[in-house]
């Protein structure tokens, strides 16, 4: 039998392994962390998404916090 | 019946609005007002929250400006493609109590079939979702499941392995009769192949639905800036 390490990363599997309320309680973890680190609510634009029109983006501030520059970027 | 759904199913989607599928009667409307009306949700963008805009398959949008919900997003929709009416995903719901709140999610064959979009990030979404509930699943399976499987597992070797166990029905085989006659024969690579054809013909029959609901948005778009005038 195929085994789910077979397909995926550990991490993959050990989230496979929770149950349903599990997972749940374990994104509701993650989704207070990240509103605590000044995350921001608003979607990101998709533009494959049949609701994007490219000229309603307008420039947010970086990760949603008004105080956050970004100073440099990465390379690619 | 968005990225929640999802992580209950088992697949991860940090997805940062929550999506409604409602019912669109007069009943059930006034009842969704009074809800946002609570979460001092306003409609952003467009279309305004009208019934025939959510008949038509348009999604609606909100924003919450309640201060312990404030700029969460709300979408809701009524109709989308390739997904039954509100009567039968509600008879297929599936209820979830944590202990202090019960709420309806929906089915996991619903869900597989409303993220069947044009985005990219739903493929491997509904991949993950089916191979989640097949490997949890196999050991005790109901012919009812077999089928499912059958209709919707994108894991080629999962898909090979099932057609070695079990044997689609006539309706599922003539739904994907390409894909489930190359799991049948072990053909991994034509497997793979099938599949990103199914993917594929999915995506611009998503692309072919949203044409004329984009063409609407665009002409109420138009239609708000030549209202505004010329801006000083």
């Amino acid at each position: 039998m195929v085994q789910p390490e077979d397909l995926y990363e550990p991490e993959w599997v050990a989230w496979f392994k929770l149950t349903p309320l599990q997972r749940m309680a374990e994104s509701a973890k993650l989704w207070d962390f990240y509103l605590q680190m000044g995350g921001q609510l608003d979607p990101d634009p998709d533009p494959q998404s049949p609701f994007f029109f490219p000229e309603d983006i307008r420039p947010g501030p970086p990760n949603g916090r008004p105080g956050l520059r970004i100073l440099r970027r990465g390379g690619v | 019946m968005g990225g929640q759904a999802c992580v209950f199913y088992g697949a991860a989607e940090f997805s940062r609005d929550t999506d409604f599928s409602i019912l669109s009667d007069q009943q059930n409307l006034q009842s969704l007002r009074e809800a946002l009306a609570d979460l001092q949700a306003v409609n952003i963008a467009l279309p305004p929250f009208e019934p025939h805009f959510l008949l038509r398959g348009h999604a609606i949008h909100f924003r919450c400006q309640r201060a312990d919900v404030r700029d969460m997003r709300i979408d809701v929709m009524a109709k989308m493609r390739g997904v039954d009416d509100f009567a039968a995903l509600w008879e297929r719901r599936t209820t979830v109590n944590d202990g202090s709140l019960q709420f309806e999610v929906m089915s996991l064959p619903d869900l597989v079939n409303a993220k069947k979009t044009q985005r990219d990030k739903d493929w491997p979404m509904i991949r993950r979702l089916v191979d989640t509930d097949y490997l949890s699943q196999r050991s005790d399976a109901t012919a009812r499941q077999i089928q499912f499987w059958f209709r919707e597992l994108r894991s080629p070797l999962l898909l090979v392995e099932l057609a070695a166990r079990a044997t689609p029905d006539a309706a599922t085989l003539n739904s994907r009769r390409s894909t489930l006659l190359a799991a049948v024969a072990g053909d991994l690579a034509q497997v793979e192949a099938e599949l990103q054809k199914e993917e594929s013909a999915e995506r611009a029959a998503d692309r072919l639905y949203w044409e004329p609901l984009r063409a609407e948005l665009q002409e109420l778009r138009r239609q708000r800036l030549s209202s505004r005038g010329p801006e000083t």
